[in-house]
């Protein structure tokens, strides 16, 4: 063969191989994801946001590894690690506010997006109530967060790094966006289509979805009391009165049924599961002198002891807890979702409702703002909201006794007192009512000081009751300079610093001296 | 695709159609003759040719080979004739094609090292001498990976052998080894090297475990039976690699298989077959003075808390004294006791001893125009740990048909059935070690064997375990038995080619080859208790891997004298590549009827999930070697890819290489004197691109297979997309020298190097608060620089005697040159407790262990305390790093007449590891060390940590932005005295203590062979018959206390980190090898 022969095959190749190469849309094309879409329905994006964001604060991680046992609702019995504050950092609680963006809140946004797209308030306006909620439980943990900033990475402007916001003024956009929502679900054409089957929450209602979002308003209301009671005030006032008004009963409340096949269960037992935890004897002690009929609910009796309940003193040594095993109280059967190698202490809670936020919590704000002239309301009004809420409380738990729940209103410690005692009374029973929501029982205890028991254990490793959370590592490394001006403007990332609604704290008729100082 | 292959065939058949047919040869010239050794031992399978006339002929078992060549092309010219065989030197004779038959006889001495061997190029179409080639090349021949010890994967069996080239052994029998060339050259991608098997690119897929959790099974490439392959060419970086494109950015393994060859007719078999025990090699060093218990004290009611500690997993209670304590052997009358005493060996009783079988025989033979060779090999392999076993059946046939004068075909085709039963599982959740880092030292370990006993508490009925605690463990027996985890790997892997002779000199070869398998991994868990819930009657979950790919070349390949002693060997080439791989799962947590493991009989809805990934890319390539008068090659190549995976337009890439390398010694042969006799020096610098893994370029919306309450669900994913993906780029330069000195008894193969990958494809870590934790950028830099050495010295060879000892000595400095804008570090592993990981930091090393520390006073450094205990910082402090300082092997073989005796040491310099092991087995009390501070009062404890008091500080004081602690007015020194327990506890998340220099010595492989005397073996109609002792793994020493420290956990970047290994098998055994 000549050269040139040689020459005019190894053209021949070449051209063909170009041919090949050079095809490239039919090469592209492969690239085309097989397993996902890029646009995806609202109403699957929210039903997927919502378990994620009711696992997220009122399961597991943030809540019952740290803040039941940061509020004392829990101690822990195998690892008290947590309970030390040993390991209340920010590698552990961090992934809460990371999976919280991520996961659900970035869906939110997506379905507030379509929503707004559509023009329609029953897809973005559950969205952005949802939204809201969970912006309650991260900004109350860790003071500023991103927020106005949040949840832009894959919009045009392609935010990367968010800046941080005051709490000030995430909670003045709260009120701002709760109300906008509210109002927008009682204007909107009930013709649209609304997310039906797919609000596991409502199932759509409308109706529903206000008196959630006024309702929330007004849990934010009285949380910034201490800093700004003018705002608090005007916050209820509107609240109360806007389009829908509030819960009015237990069936108002705000909850994600779970449907118990275990593979959606209510996530409050699963790590239930790992027998780590017990009821703190700061619950249980009050429960068992006010013989409270939630005592039962609430907890197991000991092992030991099938008589005898009896808590657990948050904050001690490991080494110290190897008989408490089997004579402390475990979570009551109500609660607990799974059984466990170790023995079936309960299967009844795997379909127990997780509630977002329950008449009875609104009951006790009404009652505060009622003995505080708050809100519109009236001293004489308080006593009615108070055993409202305690009524509503022991419904909620399954407990239908009248003659006992009537007793226990009657009895002394129990009974309505008025004033100042009053408002004692109103905390101790809302943060007792709010057993299974750890953030805000924290938060309810940051800011009211009830109950006074909650103080660090023997073994902890700091004086003080945590009074935040710290910013998580990845924060740290990768959106550094806008964390940095949060620490500047909040104060050092530690546990002492106070959030800007948790100051002027002995402004709280309900202070006491010392309060979560050992 | 098809429109792709469909076009390839078309114009293959246009350049084979169009071409005249072979000549026909009137007469011929008959050339034979009988290749020898040094020692007068006849060599079979010598390639003997005629490079320019394209003929030649392998030698049969007894040395000899003939051919023809055809009289119209011997009109009397002087041709060479090369006889070459890997292991040996060639030698090359001119002789002249009269028309009469020729006889010519070799005799070839063996090289130490193939310092002038020929290796495999331009995709294992051509083979080139290796003094030519301008990159650092390794290549092992059958010998040097099957001749000494046997393992199941064949890269195991290089582990110290290749400068350079670090292989991390599993932990676990059938694990992953894992592969670095170089040292790491992408930050979060793959780092391990491309395998090539005849040309044809397969799988190393592995699925591997993770500290956290999960079960090793494996990689891919152990499918391969070490003994079908004849030589193994390691090309380690992208000089010598860059026609392989862009998956050769690590270093390429080629792989060649034993091939049949001319015998007359005969059959030619050869069989190995060998049988190895295994026993752990490193266990850890117990303590067995306290039992089970907390604070000194334990009584066991139910073993799940109802007793004082019986729930408890730590050894932190009662001295083993032999005091009568009721135990979970005792039964629900707690009134019943017994001795409480140490069971010091219940954890080495937990191990069997392994046992390992494996066979290989195969039969060859052939013709001239034909041959063909045919295996079947077979392992079996009992693992130490009970219930676990491993098989292993392969076949291959491969065949060679030289159809014409001009068209040569061939074709390979293998099927692997690969199965385990029980892998080991690794890291915390599955480490079958696990249940003994948590364990009572007091716990009767034959009392858990029969786990079903049925009388005794918490054992009501039938088919629920037996335990010693039912709180957080189960019975490691039961987990064996009842919860067991099978897989199997079906597998295919073949090819068929076909080399058109264009001209003398010129052939082009079509070749396409698919490598697919299915791979299938059921899990069952037993009914484990009475805690279980009403609907929970055992668990299950299947999960199928299929994968394709099929690579398809086209390659001329053209090799001319240009005259003035000027030869060019130049190649020109397409490939087109489509992979497809996806993974099926259908799992349930729940079934209804108990010891039924289908997915129809779940009792909930089951959990399914399905992925599916493809892939293409499109190719053209081209080389072309310039050599002058045999001592100066200067080679340029170039390649450029189309990938499916970048974005279109954008998704085209080339990379160029080329390299020189001069033989000295022929340049200037007054070089060459009594002590020099070879020496070269080459220099190579080469690019290559890299694409995307598929599916970055649009964020999409993952759908949830379980409904929530019947309603579908669909969530956003927490990867941002890249719409402008570009290609990687690696960068290489490489200088190297061979050294060849007294007669070759001294040999030297060194290289400098230089790498830097650029560009990089990786998910970078975003702030959470955008929505998305990571997006696909293309940042970082990674330079590697570094040296590799290998000396062989031949110091005695006399009388029969000759002792042969190799160093091979590398050395790698990494750089994380850059990150993407914004972030500092990127994590490439995590630790259990969010207190240690594995880092890409910027301006280290690859691979930084940072890990949460004892929190110290910032001005002495002194260790903070609180109420006796140390503090530990909540933020993470740098530790060391993974990467060795150095890393070397020494080997040495010495043979006397028939014996043959071969050691390995394997070493490795700095780099530091985190052990889990260590720190778990402190805190739960289980460890010798963990006996510090522990007094028989338990009212007189023991550690004094020496240490600033914190509530000594004055106001002021407080955590530092880097986690130290200012301490105001200095403090006062701690003089509280803590337990044992509460220190060991205190310590938890504190993985300071628990860094290691990871350096370690290694007796890797020993064997001693004996040749059977020549007439024993004439009765197997072979050459010779050996049989040895051989034994791996057999000596370490190493500082790191409890645990072996090399080991992997994943086939990933993941490196570092360890948790409850399983200690590597140390095994001996026999080997018995006939070869024809």
């Amino acid at each position: 063969m000549t050269a040139r022969k040689l020459l005019s095959v190894a053209a021949g190749v070449a051209v063909t191989l170009s041919g090949v190469a050079c095809d490239n849309s039919g090469l592209t094309n492969i690239n085309k994801n097989p397993n996902s879409p890029t646009v995806a329905p609202p109403g699957p994006v929210f039903t997927r946001a919502a378990n994620l964001a009711v696992s997220e604060f009122l399961g597991s991680g943030y809540d019952q590894y740290y803040t039941s046992v940061v509020a004392q609702h829990l101690a822990e019995v195998q690892y008290p690690d947590v309970d030390a504050y040993r390991r209340l950092d920010p590698a552990s609680t961090g992934t809460a506010f990371n999976a919280a963006y991520s996961a659900e809140l970035e869906d939110l946004t997506q379905v507030v997006k379509a929503g707004r797209a559509q023009n329609n308030p029953f897809y973005w306006g559950p969205a952005s109530i949802v939204r809201a909620w969970e912006f309650g439980y991260l900004t109350d943990s860790w003071g500023d967060i991103p927020y106005s900033q949040a949840n832009q990475g894959d919009s045009s402007t392609a935010v990367l790094s968010p800046a941080y916001d005051a709490q000030k003024d995430i909670y003045t956009d709260l009120f701002k966006t709760l109300d906008t929502a509210s109002k927008a679900l009682a204007a909107a054409n009930p013709g649209l289509t609304n997310l039906g089957t797919a609000d596991i929450i409502y199932k759509g209602s409308a109706i529903k979805w206000q008196r959630f979002a006024n309702s929330l308003r007004a849990r934010y209301a009285m949380r910034v009391v201490n800093a700004d009671r003018n705002l608090a005030d005007a916050q209820l006032k509107a609240a109360f009165a806007a389009p829908g008004g509030v819960f009015t009963a237990n069936a108002d409340a705000a909850a994600l049924v779970w449907p118990g096949d275990n593979t959606y269960n209510n996530p409050w037992g699963g790590d239930l599961a790992r027998d780590d935890r017990r009821v703190s004897n700061r619950l249980i002690d009050p429960l068992i002198a006010m013989n409270d009929p939630r005592l039962a609910v609430y907890a197991q009796p000991t092992q030991a002891d099938p008589t005898k309940y009896a808590g657990l003193q948050n904050g001690m040594l490991q080494s110290q807890l190897g008989a408490y095993v089997a004579t402390t109280s475990r979570v009551g059967k109500a609660l607990f979702t799974a059984s466990t190698s170790y023995g079936n202490f309960g299967n009844a809670g795997i379909a127990r409702p997780s509630y977002l936020m329950t008449f009875a919590e609104l009951s006790f704000i009404q009652a505060e703002a009622a003995e505080r002239g708050l809100g519109g309301l009236n001293a004489a009004q308080a006593k009615g909201f108070y055993e409202a809420g305690i009524r509503s409380s022991m419904a909620q738990w399954g407990i239908t006794d009248q003659t006992a729940i009537t007793a226990y209103l009657a009895s002394t410690p129990v009974a309505y007192a008025g004033g100042t005692p009053g408002l004692v009374q109103i905390a101790n029973q809302k943060w007792i009512a709010l057993f299974g929501d750890g953030g805000q029982a924290w938060a309810e205890w940051r800011r009211t000081c009830q109950p006074t028991t909650v103080k660090p254990g023997p073994e902890a490793i700091q004086n003080t009751v945590p009074r935040r959370l710290l910013y998580p590592s990845t924060e740290y490394a990768v959106n550094a300079s806008s964390l940095n001006a949060a620490v500047a403007r909040q104060g050092a990332d530690a546990f002492t610093t106070r959030v800007w609604w948790d100051v002027n704290s002995s402004s709280a008729p309900t202070y006491t001296a010392g309060c979560g100082t050992r | 695709m098809t429109r792709h292959l469909r076009r390839y065939v078309a114009a293959a058949s246009v350049l084979l159609g169009a071409l005249p047919a072979a000549a026909i040869a009137q007469q011929a010239t008959t050339i034979s003759g009988r290749v020898t050794s040094d020692a007068a031992a006849p060599l079979p399978g010598v390639s003997v040719s005629i490079p320019t006339l394209g003929a030649g002929a392998y030698t049969d078992d007894k040395g000899h080979y003939s051919f023809t060549v055809p009289s119209t092309r011997a009109a009397g010219q002087a041709v060479q004739l090369t006889a070459r065989r890997i292991g040996y030197t060639a030698k090359t004779v001119t002789v002249t094609l009269s028309g009469a038959a020729i006889t010519q006889d070799f005799s070839l001495g063996t090289s130490a090292t193939q310092l002038t061997g020929v290796v495999v190029s331009a995709l294992g179409a051509t083979e080139r001498p290796k003094s030519q080639l301008g990159a650092a090349v390794t290549q092992l021949s059958t010998e040097e990976l099957n001749g000494s010890t046997h393992e199941q994967n064949i890269m195991q069996q290089v582990e110290g052998k290749v400068a350079g080239v670090r292989i991390t052994s599993p932990g676990t029998q059938g694990g992953n080894v894992n592969i670095v060339i170089r040292g790491q050259n992408s930050l979060t991608g793959s780092n391990q090297p491309l395998f090539v098997v005849d040309g044809i690119p397969v799988s190393n897929a592995s699925r591997g475990g993770s500290v956290g959790s999960g079960r090793d099974y494996g990689s891919t490439i152990s499918d391969i039976n070490p003994e079908d392959i004849e030589s193994m060419t390691v090309l380690k970086g992208p000089n010598a690699a860059a026609l392989y494109g862009s998956r050769a950015s690590n270093g390429v393994i080629v792989l060649t298989t034993k091939k049949g060859k001319s015998s007359t007719g005969r059959i030619r078999t050869d069989f190995t077959s060998s049988l190895t025990f295994e026993n752990p090699s490193r266990l850890w060093d117990f303590q067995n003075q306290y039992g089970q218990g907390s604070g000194g004290s334990f009584a066991f009611v139910n073993g799940a808390g109802a007793g004082d500690c019986d729930g408890c997993d730590q050894s932190f209670g009662p001295k083993l004294d032999g005091r009568l304590i009721h135990q979970f052997t005792d039964g629900t009358d707690t009134t019943v006791k017994s001795p409480w005493i140490a069971h010091p060996n219940n954890v080495r009783d937990f191990f069997n001893t392994g046992r390992t079988f494996s066979t290989t025989a195969a039969a060859s033979g052939g013709t001239d125009r034909l041959n063909g060779r045919v295996s079947i090999g077979a392992d079996d392999i009992n693992g130490m740990i009970p219930n676990n076993r491993f098989t292993k059946f392969s076949t291959m046939l491969s065949g060679q048909f030289q159809v014409n004068d001009r068209l040569n075909t061939s074709a390979t085709a293998q099927y692997v059935r690969n199965t385990g039963l029980n892998r080991p599982g690794v890291g915390y959740s599955n480490s079958i070690l696990e249940q003994f880092f948590w364990f009572g030292r007091q716990v009767d370990l034959n009392a858990l064997r029969n786990y079903q006993q049925t009388s005794l508490a918490n054992s009501p009925n039938g088919n629920r375990e037996f335990n010693w605690n039912y709180n957080f463990h189960s019975n490691p027996f039961w987990l064996q038995a009842e919860n067991p985890v099978t897989d199997g790997r079906d597998r295919i892997i073949g090819s068929v080619s076909a080399t058109y002779k264009l001209a003398d000199g010129v052939n082009a070869t079509l070749r396409s080859g698919s490598d697919i398998y299915r791979y299938n991994i059921n899990t069952q868990s037993a009914y484990a208790g009475p805690g279980a819930s009403l609907t929970y009657n055992g668990a299950m979950s299947i999960t199928s891997d299929y994968f394709n790919e099929n690579n398809t070349d086209l390659i001329i390949n053209g090799n001319r004298s240009l005259g003035h002693g000027i030869t060019v060997n130049a190649t020109v080439g397409g490939n087109t590549r489509r992979n497809q791989s996806s993974t099926e799962a259908q799992s349930t947590s729940s079934l209804l009827v108990a010891g039924l493991y289908n997915i129809s009989n779940s009792a909930i809805a089951p959990t399914v999930s399905q992925s599916i990934s493809r892939r293409a890319t499109n190719s053209v390539f081209g080389s072309a070697a310039f050599t002058l008068n045999d001592w100066w090659t200067v080679e340029g190549t170039a390649r450029n890819d189309w990938s499916s995976t970048l974005p279109e337009g954008a998704n085209s890439y080339f990379y160029p290489s080329v390299n020189t390398s001069v033989v000295l010694t022929d340049a200037i042969p007054s070089l060459k004197n009594s002590v020099l006799s070879f020496a070269k020096v080459r220099g190579s610098v080469a690019q290559v691109g890299n694409d995307a893994s598929p599916y970055q370029l649009a964020t999409t919306f993952s759908g949830v297979s379980a409904k929530f309450n019947g309603q579908p669900q669909y969530s956003l994913g927490d990867q941002l997309a890249n719409a402008a993906l570009k290609p990687e780029i690696t960068r290489s330069i490489e200088y190297g020298t061979e050294l060849g000195m007294w007669d070759s008894r001294v040999t030297l193969d060194a290289t400098v190097y230089q790498n830097q990958t650029k560009n990089q494809i990786l998910s970078a870590t975003v702030s959470a608060a955008s929505g998305f934790t990571s997006k696909s950028v293309n940042a970082g830099r990674i330079d590697n620089k570094g040296y590799e050495a290998l000396l062989t010295l031949i110091p005695v060879r006399k009388n029969r005697l000759e002792w042969t000892t190799a160093v091979n000595f590398a050395h790698n400095h990494s750089t994380v040159a850059e990150l993407a804008p914004g972030i500092s570090q990127i994590q490439l592993g995590g630790g259990l407790f969010s207190d240690a990981r594995t880092v890409a930091a910027l301006g280290q090393p690859y691979g930084q262990i940072q890990v949460r520390g004892y929190m110290r006073d910032s001005a002495t450094g002194a260790i903070m305390t609180s109420k006796g205990l140390p503090l530990g910082t909540t933020n993470y402090l740098p530790m060391g790093n993974l990467q060795a300082k150095w890393t070397g092997g020494w080997n040495n073989t010495l043979t006397y007449r028939g014996v043959t005796v071969g050691a390995l040491v394997d070493v490795r310099h700095g780099g530091n590891i985190v052990s889990y092991t260590n720190s778990v087995g402190e805190s739960s009390g289980q460890l010798a060390s963990s006996l510090k501070g522990r007094e028989i009062d338990w009212n007189n404890p023991g550690i004094v940590v020496h240490g600033t008091d914190r509530e000594s500080c004055g106001a002021g004081s407080g955590v530092t932005a880097t986690g130290m602690y200012r301490c105001v007015g200095g403090g006062t020194a701690n003089s509280k005295n803590v337990n044992s327990e509460a220190y060991f506890q205190a310590l938890f998340q504190n993985m300071e203590p628990y860094v290691y220099d990871a350096s370690y010595v290694k007796l890797r492989e020993v064997r001693v062979g004996f040749d059977l005397p020549s007439r024993w073996a004439s009765r197997f109609n072979a050459n010779a018959v050996n049989v040895a002792l051989i034994g791996r793994n057999l000596g370490l020493w190493t500082k790191v206390p409890n645990i072996d420290p090399e080991f992997a956990y994943s086939n990933g970047n993941a490196q570092g980190i360890e948790y409850g290994v399983v200690p590597n098998a140390r095994s001996v055994g026999f080997n018995l090898r006939v070869t024809p």
